[in-house]
């Protein structure tokens, strides 16, 4: 299924199959008679055929996890990723500590101080994986859309550590190009040119 | 009086009653009626600049302005109704006309008074705007202003000029352009005493401290309620608390805060609180019998002097107390042994035990005399109480001291600046001024005013004010408790408490002069080993990062009871933890069973007898004493003189000492360690700006660099007192003006 697929939400414009079910069998007798039909008549052995039809055509149905990975959802909430601006290449984050207040695991810790230019600068950032309920109240509440979910829901590693210090979620600068403006869980609705007031401007 | 009536009226129809001199908004405030301010503040004079606290009156024309205007008999008062709803939203929206979109890298975001009422009134767009002048933020030092912030309150201007005295900034008119500035319109600094009140009462982000910029979001800091500990006025204080940083848990003081609606603190406690000490490498936390505490315990064995200052607490005094009754040691403290002695004598004179004045008495007083103190950096507090009652009472204050202090000259009436030396002279004649003739001999007020150099016209200007103020207060300082002769000295103000309704206030220096003096008996001099606590001795037991043998809990690391000049316990708490031992473990070696205390604060119930949790509002009060005849003061005999250049032992404005001497990162600030002198000074002592000098005060020397200063006057340079090997500070308990021989280090 592509992503567009995916992501379409709109109920009634995908292809879906109605599927006819047959009435269950009610009365005693009726319920014997299925059974019976089942068992030794037709059905069990056309299971078995397709089974072996199939694996003597080496047809493999199955996704060849890890080789092989299913596309994931935008909206799905797995590790965090700090972005960075696409112009620029500077770190979306402000340091505003909305995301470390409204945290309901309490799990967000940032240090901050004054850079060199006198600007809020983030110097460190960290969630606790171990706490974190993956609520996504983090990347909604961002006001510079810079704590994001991730779709990276591999949670293997040697150490904790590896998941969650700023250097781990920050797109490295050099894979800039490849970071993709955010649409997931979080990100403005594509109609939110719509919904802003304009402030008047005296000039 | 007539003004004392009480006067009956309604708030939204709920009758209630205004007590005299009572504003609307004070009974509002008092019976739980909440009216919207934003320019209100307590401890000052009304503002009256932002127009949110507008109330109705029925029966009347228009709206008053609740936070100014006082009740009269019967009125119906009005806090709410549709009208003033859109009355206050319209205010509002103004605030927030081009009010920059930065609240995420404000400091004073999640505690700031334009965010809350713009949620409060539901202001969520602008629907008009003007042209935005360019503004610059300035930097004034320590504090931080950004004028696009700025809401023009005046809170900041009026606390400045009302509450502290500095008044160095100022409100410039310029319409929309109109912005904070800095009254001296000469300098590029700040030139005022940091106490930093303005970003206290500063509603929003426009005044912020630089050293906490953007280290914080204000809500993630916890506050523990304490005491200042760089003076004798004991503020209480919040040190705010978090994490020291992601990767590290240990607890970190980012910043101080104070309740600023109706209180002020200054610079050495709001800036001064990075002291937490750490323990010595070889002092291991889990194994408390280890070399170095056996080390300590022998040194504190072996030694016949233990030498000290009043930096300490209650809990601490007494266990050196019990540590010479146990072995028979003596106990030094200089500045605490003059504080027994002064008062000692003043109790024979007086028949009280203690001086009966107190800060309150100050702010109420419309006589007030200082001397023998540099009360600006001894005690701000003291300062504070004589600029409200200033403000308030339009009180005379003399100044009275051998410095000029340029600061005070917004409130104090008479600058006298009397010869080094002749405190006793001074007091003479000051009870002679003050309470005319009840000495047993004649005073020789020529001779004494000649050789004090406080002019006899000065003195009949005290007289004259005397005779019309009914509420008198004198403060003496530590220069009086210092001296020589402060036996004497004490009688003559003991005598005047007794004879005259003036109230005499003895401000001493250091943090808890009064209950070292209350706890401990004290020796005069130190003989044989020493050991000192906080202060220099052949082994020292010290409080100080990275000073001294063996580290003991600073006083934001623990627990325990102060006494402060208005002789009132108060109670410190943890900010910080210490992962090493204190005093307390130290003595528990080598006390008998009987007198082990597991923790410091279980010695509060032997001093008190309450335990420390439950301790609240204990009171020293003064007792009267039986005494057979007043002790009258001595005559005076030939006046000391101090010829050719002096050097005083001072607090700067911010370093009060050598704890409130490291900066925010934790270092310790040697900068600041300079020789301040008049240019006057300059030429005497043959040396120019920018020099390094060295000069010796009673056997110690000293190396400084030597700086001009053109608002002082005179022939003696300030010395300040905090040296990280503590010979300053020691020298500050003593008299503090000393004869030197200045020379200049040969480049
Ligand atoms: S997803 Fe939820 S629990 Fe996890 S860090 Fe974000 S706010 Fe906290
Ligand atoms: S909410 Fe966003 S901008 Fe604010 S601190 Fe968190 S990640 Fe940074
Ligand atoms: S002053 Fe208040 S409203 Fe203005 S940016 Fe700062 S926090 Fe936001
Ligand atoms: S700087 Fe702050 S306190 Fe001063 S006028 Fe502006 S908003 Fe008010
Ligand atoms: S130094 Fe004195 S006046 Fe200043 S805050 Fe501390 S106790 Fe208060
Ligand atoms: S509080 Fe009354 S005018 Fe501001």
């Amino acid at each position: 299924m592509s992503l567009d697929a995916f992501k379409n939400r709109n109920i009634g414009s995908q292809n879906y199959v109605p599927v006819n079910i047959e009435n269950y069998p009610t009365s005693g007798w009726d319920k014997f008679k299925q059974v019976v039909k089942r068992g030794v008549g037709k059905e069990l052995f056309v299971g078995l055929w397709v089974v072996l039809r199939e694996m003597l055509k080496f047809k493999i149905h199955t996704v060849q996890y890890p080789s092989e990975v299913l596309p994931i959802g935008p909206r799905y909430r797995a590790v965090h990723k700090l972005l960075r601006l696409l112009e620029s290449g500077n770190e979306r984050c402000i340091g505003c500590g909305l995301c470390e207040k409204i945290c309901v695991a309490d799990c967000i810790r940032m240090d901050t101080r004054v850079d060199e230019n006198s600007r809020k600068e983030v110097v460190e950032y960290s969630i606790n994986l171990g706490r974190c309920i993956f609520c996504g109240y983090c990347a909604e509440v961002c006001p510079e859309l810079a704590i994001v979910h991730g779709s990276r829901y591999e949670n293997v590693s040697e150490q904790r550590a590896h998941f969650v210090l700023k250097d781990d979620m920050l797109t490295p600068i050099d894979f800039l190009k490849q970071q993709k403006e955010f649409s997931g869980f979080g990100a403005l609705s594509p109609n939110a040119d719509q919904l802003v007031k304009k402030t008047p401007l005296a000039y | 009086m007539k003004l004392k009536k009480e006067i009956k009226f309604f708030i939204n129809d709920r009758e209630v009653i205004a007590k005299s001199g009572e504003t609307i908004l004070n009974v509002a405030r008092r019976e739980g009626f909440y009216i919207p301010t934003m320019c209100y503040l307590e401890k000052v004079n009304p503002i009256a600049s932002c127009r949110l606290c507008l109330v109705d009156v029925e029966g009347s024309k228009g709206s008053i302005l609740s936070c100014q205007t006082k009740p009269t008999e019967g009125i119906k008062v009005r806090t709410d109704s549709e009208y003033l709803y859109k009355h206050r939203q319209n205010i509002m929206k103004l605030y927030d006309v081009n009010h920059p979109l930065e609240c995420g890298v404000c400091d004073k975001s999640g505690a700031c008074e334009l965010q809350n009422k713009t949620l409060e009134f539901g202001i969520n767009c602008q629907d008009f705007s003007i042209r935005e002048p360019h503004r610059q933020i300035e930097n004034w030092g320590k504090i931080q202003y950004d004028p696009s912030l700025c809401i023009l309150c005046e809170r900041c201007v009026s606390t400045c000029n009302q509450a502290i005295g500095d008044d160095a900034i100022e409100l410039k008119f310029g319409g929309y352009g109109s912005a904070i500035v800095l009254k001296d319109k000469t300098s590029q600094t700040l030139e005022c005493s940091t106490c930093g009140e303005c970003i206290a009462v500063c509603p929003v982000g426009a005044l912020i401290s630089t050293d906490f910029k953007y280290s914080s979001n204000a809500w993630e800091l916890n506050k523990v309620p304490s005491v200042c500990t760089h003076c004798s006025a004991g503020c209480e204080i919040d040190y705010e608390i978090k994490h020291s940083s992601t990767l590290n848990h240990d607890a970190k003081i980012y910043r101080v805060t104070n309740n600023f609606e109706n209180s002020s603190i200054c610079g050495a406690g709001r800036f001064g609180f990075n002291f937490a000490n750490v323990p010595n490498d070889e002092q291991n936390a889990k194994n408390l019998k280890n070399k170095k505490f056996d080390e300590v315990v022998n040194a504190v064995k072996k030694a016949n002097t233990i030498i000290f200052n009043s930096h300490i607490t209650n809990e601490e005094a007494f266990i050196l107390q019990k540590l010479k009754e146990k072995l028979k040691l003596k106990l030094v403290n200089h500045e605490a042994y003059n504080l027994q002695k002064f008062l000692g004598a003043f109790s024979r004179s007086s028949g009280e035990t203690l001086p009966n004045g107190k800060i309150e008495d100050v702010e109420n007083a419309d006589q007030i005399v200082v001397v023998g103190s540099r009360i600006i950096v001894e005690n701000p507090q003291v300062r504070y109480a004589m600029t409200r009652a200033y403000k308030k009472n339009r009180a005379f204050i003399s100044y009275m001291h051998p410095v000029y202090e340029p600061l005070l000259n917004n409130i104090v009436k008479q600058h006298i600046r009397y010869e080094v030396g002749t405190e006793e002279g001074v007091v003479a004649l000051l009870s002679e001024a003050l309470i005319g003739q009840v000495l047993k001999f004649d005073l020789d007020v020529g001779y004494v005013s000649g050789e004090t150099n406080v002019g006899e016209e000065e003195l009949a200007r005290i007289y004259q004010i005397g005779k019309k103020s009914k509420k008198r207060i004198l403060i003496v300082g530590s220069d009086i408790i210092a001296h020589e002769k402060r036996e004497n000295i004490a009688r003559f103000l003991g005598v005047m408490q007794k004879f005259s309704n003036i109230k005499i206030l003895v401000v001493p220096e250091e943090l808890n002069s009064f209950g070292v003096a209350k706890i401990c008996q004290l020796d005069e001099k130190a003989t044989g080993k020493t050991v000192g606590y906080n202060i220099t001795g052949d082994y020292i037991i010290s409080a100080l990062k990275d000073i001294g043998h063996f580290s003991v809990p600073a006083l934001n690391q623990q627990e325990g009871t102060i006494i402060d000049i208005n002789h009132k316990v108060k109670k410190l708490n943890v900010a910080v933890s210490f992962n090493g031992q204190s005093l307390n473990d130290i003595a528990n070696e080598i006390f008998d069973p009987i007198d082990c205390r597991e923790y410091t604060i279980d010695r509060t119930r032997d001093i008190f007898n309450v335990d420390f949790d439950s301790l609240e509002n204990i009171q020293i009060d003064s007792q009267e004493i039986e005494i057979d005849c007043t002790e009258m003061p001595n005559e005076i005999s030939k006046l000391p003189t101090f010829d050719g250049t002096l050097v005083y032992n001072s607090r700067t404005y911010l370093e009060f000492n050598p704890f409130s001497a490291f900066d925010k990162n934790g270092k310790f600030n040697y900068e600041n360690n300079l020789l301040i002198g008049s240019e006057q000074f300059a030429t005497a002592g043959k040396i120019a700006d920018g020099d390094e000098v060295e000069f010796e005060i009673l056997g110690e020397k000293f190396k400084r660099k030597f700086k001009i200063d053109k608002d002082m006057r005179g022939v003696i340079a300030l010395n300040p007192i905090f040296d990280k090997n503590l010979k300053a500070y020691q020298l500050s308990s003593s008299y503090k003006f000393q004869k030197v021989k200045i020379v200049k280090v040969a480049k």
